[in-house]
């Protein structure tokens, strides 16, 4: 069942990431791919995360591909301009790698090339467009296509931003623009995040809600001060620093959140951010490891 | 106005050292307004150079002048450059380049020109308009996302946007600004207008104006 | 000279030609107040010094003994004390060096000047000067006039006034002493002989009233009784003395009779408290030295007894009448009596030039025409009190520069001296409230002064002068008025940099669209100058060509590895460097050296440059201080870029608490 399938027919969704590499060898990243085979709907690749230079996202959706995964091509703006952006996502179609994850992407600023030229000819909400034009069998400039792809495509969103209302005016945007599926940013405080599902719940559009486990207290608190979006709540960061396995408490934050929001979302999307190897052990203890098929 | 500033002096000095006479030549509008390039400096500028060259005991001889606008033909004619080897343009790049075109000697540019920007008080200066040849600022609240979003972005805040300020850390998250702005106007449906990817063969074929051809004038 | 008070507003124009500071205005002859106050805060007491030789030629005397009019304008006033504009004159002649004469071409004119007062020593300086052979005629054998013979030496020692009267010879003049014309020569001889004769002859009739038993030895007349005391004599006064007159030379007399040994001295005058014509230090002087005033009496007649005598009074109930003319009217009915030793009548002077053989008035002055000042005799001029009646001394000297500027004119057809003399003049407007709001209080520096009791024993002068540190910190008071910013419009890039670098709102965005500077506004701090990106505004009293020309003496005289330090006038301390002593040249502020004269000391053989900044409580500019860091930082930077880390220092003190005793 594609994830597609998996969102259309109602059931809970799983979707995890993993990371091109630096350099040529795909070796570790299929490892982990291996690893969560089974457990996920379909893994997201990175496209240059945090504007940091990699291997490229085509490329590793390729290659995930081939070994029977299915990935979700991230497409990010910062690094090509419209006409890169529609050849590699007609590329992909080829492929038969038809999940897309629309984002504007991270500042080259940001990242290790911060002398490059920041493109941006387009945003994420341009690039929902862009995709649903694709689908209906031309090209941004009009022009027909042979070969029509069949794009499933998403959007990201902050639950937790700060100030909130421009973030939900832009989530309605990005409906509108054509989203079928959102991956939150990584959320911790349940509460808040129902509170946006009330909001997200008026748009037809399925929503995937983030998880990142903490592995430590100053995981949590580095998390604040540098990633924007991500608020942890001090009562878990207390919990983390009280902990004598903090890596255990981690993960149990994360299936706590799980349990209190799965009523109420289609899905989690569990970011590993440098430890894959606790992806597979929050899904056990969330009793999501068996994907039904 | 054209925001500019001073190059570092030792790369000024680089262009200089291998002429024998220089033309400092100032600019009145716009370098003058943004204290790097009226009288003051071009007097200041020639004084270090002096220095600095006859530290490293070559012979170079500056003088300075200022015009009135370095931009219009008129004021260069004004120029005497007779005699010199080379000139020290302390003007935006438009001044640096029409300067260039009019005299037969090396043109070296003193500033680097950063923006079209505004005043915000004593030697201080903001960045507000891109030039793009396409504006925007009527559908932004008077804000341009181009300049002051810095991935220059037109739907609304990136996820990297944090209590209100942009994920470079270094300005107020333009597209906050905007939404605050459209919302105090009663203005706030106008932000849910998906805008278009910008046109930017606009902004591509305009290396020349004229204004008669546009049949304006 | 015609002045008219301007508002406020009137500030408001970008070239100020003739707007005058207030003293400035306000003084006779329009001394440049704070040009010279500004060269003494910086230490340059010798420019300060020619700055007042421009307009008055006895400044020693001035400093001392002028009535300073200047002072009753200071915009200090209003804040806290007016700067002490006459005794800071002193300080310029106390420590400045007079300058040597430039002797013009010699003109074949010869001129005559009768009486070495102000008025006689004012007029031949400015014919000499202009080329004449000027001969002074002085019946006294000693120059000065009542300068000599009628202020006594408590006030104006001898030295001081011949300091001035030599720097005044030194023009190439000729003197006759001894010489009374009308007398000992006649004046048509004199105007035969000159091709003009100015009569400067002064005051010098003292008369006592025409009253019951006023001829006696016990009764005396102000002027011959100063005299005798200022050529040293001693003249036995008795116990107790009354002095009738309420003027400033009664005052003088009756502290005179202090220090002639009488304990009990009187002054007995016709008018009340509120319309005494002597200045209120004068009186505020006298009572400090136990001399009692009585107002309101008027002398009806004096009765004799066994060696004493008793001034009989009846009360004056007004002293003028409704056209304001002296008139004065009694109650016979109250009676007192006032016993005295000596009486010693101070009234009033009066001219005493009846055997020059001109027409005179009926008070006895010269009759002149007052466009011409000519008497009834052709190429024979008359000025100051002579004419006049009593003014002051400053009041005089502007009548020796009018009578040298008319005599000069009807020789050589050159109106022009007689015309800047008698330009329009403005006045600059009060200090608006905007900018007294920001102003801090400081009190005037008080200068050492004999205590009474020391004071009254001997004819030393009571006031000891300003030291050179008080000198210019007094100096460092002054507002600076009309020495400030000037914008040239055709420079201006209308950056507004002076609008929002001007702690006090001078400079004003007109609706024209052009910048003005209210000049009421400025204190010449110099914050928008040093900013200027076009070098459109200068300070009217300041010039980067003079700082450039300063610089240049300074290192024309310096050895190999020499520091040029600038220090700011209001440093309590220059710092001590170590090593060679360095160069120093003191500024008003640290502002006024721009970056580019760092860079030419730098330039031309100075190995490093200081600046010596001052202290917060000592600083006398808003916001000064923290520009000057800035400078600082920039010049550290540029001169980083081109490897010379170490040419620039900027050295500020902390110690705040260095002079105190001058706060």
């Amino acid at each position: 069942m594609s994830l597609r399938e998996a969102l259309e027919s109602g059931r809970f969704a799983v979707t995890s990431e993993v990371g091109p590499p630096k350099g040529t060898d795909v070796s570790q990243m299929l490892d982990t791919a291996e690893k969560l085979r089974g457990h996920v709907d379909a893994l997201n690749v990175t496209d240059n995360q945090a504007a940091v230079m990699r291997l490229c996202t085509l490329a590793a959706c390729v290659h995930l591909a081939q070994k029977g995964h299915e990935p979700v091509l991230q497409v990010t703006c910062r690094d090509r301009n419209r006409l890169s952006i529609q050849s590699d996502l007609l590329g992909a179609a080829s492929f038969g790698i038809t999940n897309v994850l629309a984002l504007t992407g991270d500042h080259v600023i940001m990242g290790d090339h911060p002398q490059a030229k920041a493109v941006f000819d387009l945003e994420s909400v341009q690039l929902l467009e862009v995709v649903g034009a694709l689908n209906n069998g031309t090209d941004m400039a009009g022009n027909d296509l042979s070969g029509t792809p069949e794009f499933f495509v998403g959007a990201v969103v902050t639950p937790d931003a700060h100030p909130i209302e421009p973030q939900l005016a832009k989530f309605e945007k990005k409906v509108r623009a054509g989203a079928n599926y959102f991956q939150t940013q990584a959320v911790y405080d349940s509460e808040s995040f129902l509170g946006f599902m009330e909001t997200a719940r008026s748009f037809d559009a399925k929503v995937l809600a983030g998880i990142v486990v903490l592995r430590s207290a100053g995981m949590a608190r580095f998390m604040n001060k540098n990633i924007p979006g991500i608020t942890v709540p001090d009562a878990i960061i207390a919990e983390l620093a009280s902990a004598q396995d903090p890596v255990a408490v981690g993960i149990e934050i994360a299936v706590r959140f799980i349990n209190d929001v799965r009523d109420s979302c289609d899905g989690v999307h569990i970011m590993a951010v440098g430890a894959e190897h606790l992806v597979p052990r929050v899904l056990d203890a969330a009793g999501l490891w068996e994907v039904p098929s | 106005m054209i925001v500019v500033r001073q190059k570092p002096v030792d790369e000024i000095c680089a262009f200089v050292t291998r002429h024998r006479r220089v033309l400092l030549v100032g600019c009145n509008t716009c370098a003058a307004v943004a204290l790097a390039g009226g009288e003051k400096e071009v007097d200041l500028m020639a004084e270090l150079l002096r220095l600095a060259t006859s530290r490293k005991a070559s012979f170079v001889e500056f003088s300075g002048t200022v015009l009135t606008r370095q931009c219009e033909p008129e004021f260069l004619e004004q120029l005497d450059s007779e005699g010199y080897d080379a000139i020290l343009s302390m003007a935006c790049g438009a001044g640096v380049a029409l300067l260039a075109s009019s005299v037969d000697v090396p043109v070296y540019p003193a500033l680097d020109t950063l923006f079209i920007g505004a005043a915000q008080g004593l030697a201080s200066w903001e960045a507000e308009c891109s030039a793009c040849g396409q504006c925007v600022l009527g559908r932004t609240a008077g804000i341009c996302p181009i300049t002051r979003c810095a991935k220059g972005i037109l739907n609304g805040p990136c996820g990297g946007m944090s209590d209100g300020r942009c994920e470079l850390g270094d300005r107020d998250c333009a597209w906050v600004l905007i939404f605050q702005r459209l919302e105090k106007f009663g203005r706030s449906e106008e932000f849910l207008e998906i805008a278009e990817p910008k046109d930017h063969s606009l902004r591509t074929r305009l290396v020349t104006w004229d204004a008669h051809e546009d049949g304006i004038r | 000279m015609r002045q008219t008070q301007v508002a406020h507003r009137s500030g408001l124009r970008d070239e100020q030609q003739r707007l005058y500071a207030p003293c400035r205005a306000r003084c006779p002859v329009h001394i440049d107040v704070p040009g010279y106050l500004a060269a003494i805060g910086e230490g340059r007491f010798t420019d300060a010094l020619e700055i007042v030789l421009e307009r008055c030629p006895l400044p020693s005397v001035c400093g001392r003994v002028c009535l300073h009019p200047c002072e009753d304008g200071c915009r200090r006033c209003l804040l806290d004390d007016p700067i002490a504009i006459a005794q800071l004159k002193r300080a310029a002649a106390d420590f400045g060096v007079y300058p040597r004469p430039e002797h013009p071409r010699l003109r074949p004119e010869k001129i005559a000047i009768v009486g070495s007062g102000p008025t006689g020593l004012t007029a031949a300086h400015d014919l000499a000067n202009r080329g004449f052979q000027v001969t002074l005629y002085e019946e006294k054998p000693l120059l000065g006039g009542t300068m000599r013979y009628g202020i006594p030496n408590y006030r104006l020692p001898d030295y001081a006034l011949d300091r001035d009267i030599d720097y005044i010879l030194s023009a190439g003049i000729a003197v006759n002493t001894g010489i009374r014309v009308g007398r000992d020569v006649m004046l048509d001889e004199l105007a035969a002989s000159h091709r003009a004769v100015v009569i400067t002859a002064g005051l010098q009739g003292s008369r006592a009233l025409p009253i019951p038993g006023v001829d006696s030895p016990r009764v005396l007349t102000a002027l011959p009784f100063l005299e005798a005391s200022s050529r040293g004599e001693d003249v036995d006064l008795g116990n107790r003395v009354v002095v009738v007159g309420g003027g400033n030379v009664a005052m003088d007399v009756a502290r005179t009779a202090r220090r002639q040994g009488a304990s009990d001295v009187h002054v007995v005058c016709l008018e009340s408290s509120d319309e005494i014509p002597a200045s209120p230090q004068e009186i505020h002087d006298a009572d400090i030295e136990g001399i009692t005033l009585h107002y309101s009496w008027g002398p009806r007649s004096i009765s004799h007894e066994a060696g004493t005598c008793a001034l009989n009074t009846v009360r004056c109930t007004s002293v003028f009448n409704a056209e304001k003319r002296f008139a004065p009217s009694f109650d016979e009915s109250v009676a007192e009596c006032f016993e005295a030793d000596t009486i010693i009548f101070a009234i009033g002077q009066s001219a005493d030039v009846g055997d020059l053989g001109i027409a005179l008035t009926s008070r006895g002055a010269p009759q002149i025409d007052p466009l011409t000042l000519k008497t009834s005799i052709g190429n024979v001029y008359a000025a100051g009190d002579v004419v006049s009646g009593p003014t002051k001394i400053i009041d005089a000297i502007a009548a020796g520069h009018q009578v040298a500027a008319t005599a000069y004119r009807d020789i050589t057809c050159d109106t022009e001296p007689l015309r800047l003399l008698n330009e329009e003049i403005d006045t600059l407007g009060e200090v608006p409230d905007t900018m007294a709001n920001k102003l801090e209080t400081r009190r005037r520096i008080q200068m050492e002064h004999l205590e009474f009791f020391d004071a009254v024993k001997t004819f030393d002068e009571i006031e000891g002068g300003y030291t050179e540190y008080e000198a210019a910190r007094e100096a460092q008071r002054c507002l600076s008025c009309t020495t400030g910013a000037r914008l040239t419009r055709e420079k201006c890039s209308l950056c507004l940099t002076c609008i929002r670098v001007c702690p006090h709102g001078a400079p004003i965005l007109s609706t024209d669209g052009y910048v003005y500077f209210d000049a009421a506004a400025c204190n010449a701090c110099g914050a928008c100058q040093s900013q200027c990106p076009s070098q459109a505004i200068v300070l009217e009293g300041h010039s980067e060509q003079e700082m450039s020309r300063r610089v240049e003496r300074q290192l024309w005289a310096a050895e190999m590895d020499t520091a040029l330090m600038f220090a700011c006038s209001s440093t309590p301390i220059v710092p001590n460097l170590g090593g060679t002593p360095p160069r120093i040249i003191t500024v008003t502020c640290l502002l006024r050296v721009s970056e580019r004269t760092v860079l030419e000391a730098l330039q031309n053989g100075a190995t490093r440059v200081v600046f010596a900044g001052c202290v917060e409580s000592t600083c006398r500019f808003l916001h000064a201080r923290e520009l000057v860091r800035q400078r600082s930082g920039h010049i550290e930077v540029l001169l980083s870029r081109i490897g010379m880390t170490n040419a620039f220092d900027f050295v500020e003190h902390k110690a705040d608490d260095l002079d105190w005793h001058l706060r």
